[in-house]
């Protein structure tokens, strides 16, 4: 089975390309690895085009907000 | 005669109230009168007085003649307190804005065109002991260039070029538009070695660097939101980020979660982020509302070449 690292990296692009997706990563949740999705701001339309798994990986979809440096 | 009549005696007399029927005048060293129990030898008796405050307390030997104040007015005892001179209580800036020698992590400082940043800690590179900040924060966003000076507070914390330039830019790592980054870090040199130690405010010295574990508790100390705790939440993140000039794609990213509100706000940029063991495992660049990003340390040290001290 591929690893959570290689289906992250799969999918990265198609990911950040979605609008309202400002990040990628891996972190848990419930005791499970997951690739968690950052959005700009919640949407039914976001979480539409994102799905909720890649291969297996549950994918969590995370609010933060952009990402600016401070 | 009751003590508020002697004590507007007094007011007329030592401080310029007007009064009628009293020559007023300004007693250069009263700068106050009022009404409370006189104190004979540190110790309060139970008789009312007419308290005058004076900048200086003189032994009357020394008072000049026409300047004694006498121990009754108008049959009411004087009683004479050295209280200085009054002022309004100025706010204080916290130390994190201000000059502090030898410098240390978590103070303000940044290059002289931006406002400010955090001061991250100190790094080796051969022989030279040099600070380690964001390129955004020491080399203004690729702006910069060699010889720089760097202030200390930062522009935004009242640092001067005159008097507050503590080292110059050496080098930066370029935060790149069309390519993706790992790091925005930037190293300065102080002009005296003896103007920086290795240590962070209120966190103490380093030990080392490691990496971080997923879900593990760090923390922080910045020269905005001070110290601050908060959990590792992602060690692969991927983002977008935005800049002056635009917005840059990082890989490789940290991403913290503050415990209690946020982990950091602007003018953090450049603290280091430490394990609770002493080690410091990020360097701190970014944030949104809900999170703060964080370089890794050893892509930070690979891509300068240097060592955390």
């Amino acid at each position: 089975m591929a690893s959570v690292e290689e289906v992250k990296k799969r999918y990265e692009g198609r990911l950040m390309s979605t609008p309202g997706v400002v990040g990628v990563g891996i972190g848990r949740s419930g005791g499970k690895t997951v690739i968690r999705v950052y959005v700009a701001k919640d949407s039914p339309k976001v979480r539409k085009a994102v799905p909720e798994a890649l291969e297996d990986v549950p994918v969590e979809i995370v609010v933060s907000g952009p990402f600016k440096a401070l | 005669m009751k003590p508020e009549e002697a004590k507007a005696v007094c007011e007329a007399q030592y401080l310029g109230v007007e009064m009628e029927g009293v020559t007023s005048n300004v007693h250069p060293n009263v700068v106050g009168v009022g009404i409370g129990r006189k104190r004979v030898r540190g110790m309060v008796t139970q008789d009312v007085a007419v308290k005058v405050y004076v900048k200086e307390k003189l032994h009357p030997l020394l008072v000049k003649d026409g300047e004694v104040i006498p121990d009754e007015i108008e049959g009411v005892p004087t009683d004479i307190e050295q209280s200085g001179e009054f002022s309004i209580w100025r706010p204080i800036p916290p130390i994190y804005h201000r000059k502090v020698r030898p410098a240390m992590g978590g103070l303000s400082i940044g290059h002289y065109a931006i406002t400010a940043g955090t001061l991250g800690g100190l790094v080796k590179r051969g022989q030279d002991t040099l600070i380690l900040s964001n390129n955004h924060v020491l080399a203004n966003e690729n702006r910069g260039v060699e010889g720089d000076p760097i202030l200390q507070p930062g522009r935004f914390d009242g640092g001067k070029e005159d008097k507050d330039v503590i080292a110059r830019l050496v080098s930066f790592v370029k935060v790149h538009e069309a390519e993706t980054n790992t790091v925005d870090a930037a190293l300065a040199m102080p002009f005296d070695a003896r103007d920086v130690t290795p240590e962070i405010l209120n966190i103490g010295r380093v030990r080392g660097t490691r990496a971080a574990d997923l879900e593990e508790k760090v923390l922080k100390s910045g020269r905005t939101t001070r110290v601050t705790n908060g959990v590792v939440q992602d060690l692969s993140a991927t983002l977008r980020v935005g800049y002056s000039q635009g917005s840059f794609l990082f890989t490789d990213q940290m991403i913290v979660q503050g415990d209690k509100g946020s982990f950091s706000a602007g003018g953090d940029s450049g603290a280091l982020i430490m394990d609770y063991q002493g080690n410091a495992v990020g360097l701190l660049f970014a944030g949104s509302p809900f999170f703060t990003v964080a370089n890794k340390i050893e892509n930070v040290q690979n891509a300068l070449n240097v060592k955390v001290i």
